[in-house]
């Protein structure tokens, strides 16, 4: 016997089938042309979670536990084992210590796909739809069991009641074979993946109990135990360490490849697949010492085809190719401001840049991979986006997906760089498996991981400000620069001349396309004369070299928003002391939205900010302090940041005190995690600020290590003081995890402009940088 | 071969004298507590105690710590059980009390770092029970081979771990 109820659009089946123990199983089904279209090849694909299987994003087990299911992949940010607890248990109204598993990230093994990025998808993410659909049905069935109208039915931790009847969500699935099937759309390999759709009801906020508290986060236990199973801890049988040879200049191809020493290392093999080379040994150490005999050995052309890291921004104004791209505008923006911004008593024009930095994970990419005899392909991972890796392996080996299996675990943060799908050793583990027919590790060596992963894109802007006689914006123009921010090309397959997608052109879309959105939404509502323009071009020696990559660049945490955000925020507060006006009130007085005024306030009290125009008087002593303010939109939620710094003229070194960060998410969902966030956040933002940048030559990275690449160590850490500003009402919960990192620059660039009453208008402000401004 | 004495227990191993430490632990005696992070001794990920001191395997030889005391970061609690004293039964339920400060003041953020950090941390509130935080900045920063380096930025969440640490430790162990 089959029955089947209609909840809110979704499909509840009920089979009257006794197994033991039964379950509420909640799959997805398939909605829409688009839906139909694109889902129907995730939804019939081997290997993968499908309507008609059990399966499924939540189970509800007859002893009252609760399992979830998301392809979302923690990488730090804590949410999957909190925040995605919370806001379930919250849509089911049972405890937070009734969902005791989360299965997150494999490609077999979870419903959704997509990147570690927008968990909270402005407030209504995937799980949380999925979990409301559930909560309908249980309240179906627990209509049917207990006789009464589902608009009586009470539940509580779990607990259903009804005329004057109880029971547990355990006992009203026990005996059961029950499925749910939900309305979902997309793609299940694209970066976005599958996304729930519909409109099932949610929990009223005022009736919150869950979200809103701190939770601990349930996997810390584990790592701080040392039993967390991690990527590098997987070990299969006869699996063979493997350690790479990369090519010495981001353009040499292969002319020969050194001879292994096979009396030092009699069990390792090299393989060599076009400009791909590996060298694998049962152990570690001997395929780290044999590699490095080989590629000692190892003979590459030479190629210079980058303009080298001193002469980027004269690269970007004279040599690359602004053209072929299309330009972008932003929503608000005008054609042109030029009428406005020739009625303007004072203006401010100028340029500010912002260098090639690096995601620096403080573990180097590694992966395994278990190439089988029958094809079928397990890879062994910490990766940011399983789904559409697994669409790129495939593509790669020219074969279905359906025979790729990726399974992903814990690992080094990657901060964006693997949520297009590929970390970098994936693709060379599969090669070099299925070249010895073994399951192979892969390792990259810490030079590896600087010289051949993917940056964060470095860019310009030309921003002009024009202000009235007092001292009010009326008009506003941004150009900005920026090379291809997502080259998705798994590298290996790229060495070895195997199937990828497109090298990042001009019709790319999203993924691999050279156009520069605007990423960072106007928040001066009181300007509405303003142009923000984008323009993009090609990845910095991409077209010059023989390998096709040059600078391979991925997105970063508040990937692009940063790049545009910095110029801007910046310049604002240089048009503030033009106005001579202090520069939280300037921007208060050109702000509209109530949240973007709020978070400045906040951060005004919360900081001990003097309101005053910038530069602050003169002085004395050896060093000189500053204050600076930025105010970010992003992912639903309203940032400001104030920092306050001693600078020391004589050596233009900064030392960043304090930094006071204001964040209104809407809802808090966890207090504590957000907290923990926004402080990481900055301890990345001031590193940025004060140090990081990407060093290249005519030929390749020459970035290698700690010590060429420094991040900001313990003795460097300023006061951190984070403002959460819970504001119910909003209804939707912001994102947390991004921005943070990106407030410090403006705030720390302006903070030196009010100390010196010099601007330096390029990061890093490493002491070299700001002295010759003061300087000058 | 070598013979090595790992959290209490005395090791056999196979891998040749000029193995780095790090790969005999992680490969021969399967502990995942110390990460490779550099292979450079200038991150910290792959800290471990040697006779108390707090080492970097990853470019520190087999030869050079054969016969020696070695503590992981799976070592930690029967290294605080054996200090307190504790019996058998406390010891296998105890965490050490670093380890519980940083699930305390939920420290990991993606968690990779941390082995070094809870490491260092033993190493001196063993040397210097009550630091301040001059002190506990100095001790992971300028005290070993490099300063201990966290990407994810969680500085501020260890020093309140330290001081919570400290104090419990100063209580024989109880929160």
């Amino acid at each position: 016997m089959k029955s089947e109820v209609n909840v809110f659009g979704a499909a509840l089946t009920r089979r009257n089938f006794v197994r033991a123990g039964g379950a509420l199983f909640v799959g997805f089904g398939l909605v829409g042309a688009d839906g139909l279209k694109n889902a129907a090849r995730a939804a019939t694909m081997k290997n993968t979670l499908d309507a008609s299987l059990p399966e499924s994003w939540i189970e509800i087990h007859p002893d009252n536990t609760i399992l979830i299911r998301t392809g979302k992949s923690d990488f730090g940010q804590s949410t999957t084992f909190t925040a995605y607890r919370q806001i379930v248990a919250e849509e089911l109204n049972a405890s937070f210590d009734s969902i005791t598993t989360v299965v997150m990230g494999d490609t077999d093994r979870t419903p959704d796909g997509s990147g570690a990025f927008d968990f909270l998808g402005s407030g209504a993410p995937n799980i949380r739809k999925a979990a409301a659909y559930t909560h309908q049905a249980l309240l179906d069935l627990a209509s049917q069991r207990l006789g009464v109208p589902k608009a009586q039915i009470s539940v509580k931790d779990g607990v259903v009641s009804g005329g004057g009847k109880s029971m547990t969500y355990g006992d009203l699935v026990k005996g059961q074979q029950l499925k749910l099937t939900i309305p979902v759309k997309g793609d299940l390999l694209s970066p976005l993946g599958l996304v729930v759709d519909g409109n099932p009801p949610m929990k009223p906020v005022s009736e919150y109990t869950v979200i809103g508290k701190s939770f601990r986060n349930s996997v810390t236990a584990s790592k701080v135990a040392a039993k967390e199973q991690w990527a590098v801890d997987v070990r299969l049988p006869d699996m063979m360490h493997a350690r790479m040879v990369h090519p010495k200049s981001l353009g040499s191809t292969l002319v020969s490849v050194g001879q292994l020493d096979k009396a030092k290392f009699p069990n390792a093999q090299v393989v060599v697949k076009g400009n791909l080379v590996g060298v694998v040994a049962p152990t570690e150490w001997e395929a780290i010492k044999a590699s490095q005999q080989v590629a000692a050995a190892t003979k590459w052309k030479d190629w210079k085809g980058l303009p080298g890291h001193a002469r980027l921004f004269d690269y970007f104004k004279r040599d690359a190719d602004w053209k072929t791209t299309r330009v972008t505008k932003s929503e608000k923006s005008k054609d042109d401001v030029s009428p406005e911004m020739a009625k303007a008593a004072k203006k401010l024009t100028a340029t500010y840049q912002m260098p090639f930095m690096k995601h620096a994970p403080m573990g180097p990419t590694m992966a395994m991979a278990d190439v089988r005899k029958d094809g079928t392909v397990y890879i062994y991972t910490h990766n940011q986006n399983p789904q559409a890796l697994r669409g790129e392996i495939a593509q790669m080996l020219s074969t279905s997906p359906d025979n790729i299996i990726v399974r992903t675990f814990s690992g080094p943060g990657h901060y964006g760089r693997s949520n297009g799908g590929n970390a970098g050793a994936e693709d060379e583990a599969v090669i070099l498996s299925q070249a010895v027919g073994k399951p192979v590790r892969v390792q990259w060596m810490r030079p590896e991981d600087f010289q051949w992963s993917t940056q964060s894109p470095a860019a310009m802007s030309d921003v002009e400000i024009g202000l009235d006689s007092k001292g009010k914006m009326i008009a506003y123009q941004i150009d900005h620069y920026m090379p291809a921010m997502q080259d998705d090309r798994p590298i290996g397959a790229v060495l070895a001349g195997l199937p990828t997608m497109a090298a990042p052109n001009e019709n790319g879309v999203f993924i691999g396309s050279t156009v520069n959105d605007i990423q960072d939404p106007w928040i001066y509502d009181g300007v509405v004369n303003i142009v923000e323009r984008g323009r993009g071009t090609f990845q910095v020696g991409q077209k010059a070299s023989p390998l096709a990559v040059g600078l391979r660049d991925h997105s970063m945490r508040t990937p692009g928003q940063f790049q545009q955000n910095f110029p801007r925020e910046l310049a604002v507060s240089e048009a503030a002391a033009l106005a001579g006006a202090d520069a939280i009130q300037f921007r208060i007085d050109h702000a509209k939205e109530e949240r973007a005024i709020g978070v400045l306030k906040a951060v005004r009290d919360a900081s001990g900010w003097e309101t005053r125009p910038s530069p602050r008087a003169k002085g004395s002593g050896a060093a000189v302090r500053g204050q600076g303010v930025s105010v970010m939109f992003r992912s639903a939620t309203y940032w400001a940041c104030v920092a306050q710094i001693a600078v020391t003229p004589a050596t233009g070194a900064i030392t960043v005190e304090k930094v006071t960060v204001a964040v209104d998410p809407g809802i808090v969902v966890n207090p504590m995690q957000l907290k923990r966030q926004v402080e990481g956040g900055t301890v990345m933002g001031v590193s940025i600020a004060l140090l990081e940048e990407l060093q290249f030559d005519e030929s390749g990275i020459t970035t290698r290590d700690w010590r060429t690449y420094p991040i900001l160590k313990m003795s460097e850490l300023p006061e951190i003081k984070v403002v959460l500003v819970n504001k119910p009402e909003v209804g939707t919960y912001g994102g947390g995890s991004e921005a943070a990192n990106a407030l410090a620059a403006p705030a720390i660039a302006s903070a030196l402009f009010d100390a010196t009453g010099k601007i330096v208008r390029r990061l890093p402000l490493k002491p070299e940088y700001v002295q010759a401004v003061l300087k000058a | 071969m070598a013979t090595l004495v790992v959290n209490g227990v005395k090791r056999e191993v196979q891998a040749p004298a000029d193995t780095p430490l790090l790969y005999v632990l992680r490969n021969e005696l399967q502990l995942s507590g110390p990460q490779f992070g550099c292979g450079l001794a200038q991150c910290g990920a792959c800290s471990v105690l040697l006779d108390g001191k707090e080492i970097r395997s990853c470019v520190t030889t087999l030869a050079v710590v054969a016969g020696k005391e070695i503590t992981t970061l799976e070592g930690l609690p029967a290294r605080w059980a054996k200090q307190k004293n504790l019996s058998q039964a406390d010891a296998e339920k105890t965490l050490h009390p670093v380890q519980q400060a940083w699930i305390e003041e939920q420290v990991p953020l993606c968690g990779f770092c941390q082995n070094g950090m809870m490491i260092k941390a033993t190493e001196l509130l063993e040397r210097l029970p009550m630091p301040s935080v001059p002190q506990i900045k100095e001790a992971f920063t300028t005290d070993g081979p490099s300063p201990h380096l966290c990407r994810c930025g969680s500085y501020t969440a260890i020093i309140a771990a330290v001081q919570l640490a400290s104090t419990t430790m100063a209580k024989g162990g109880k929160a």
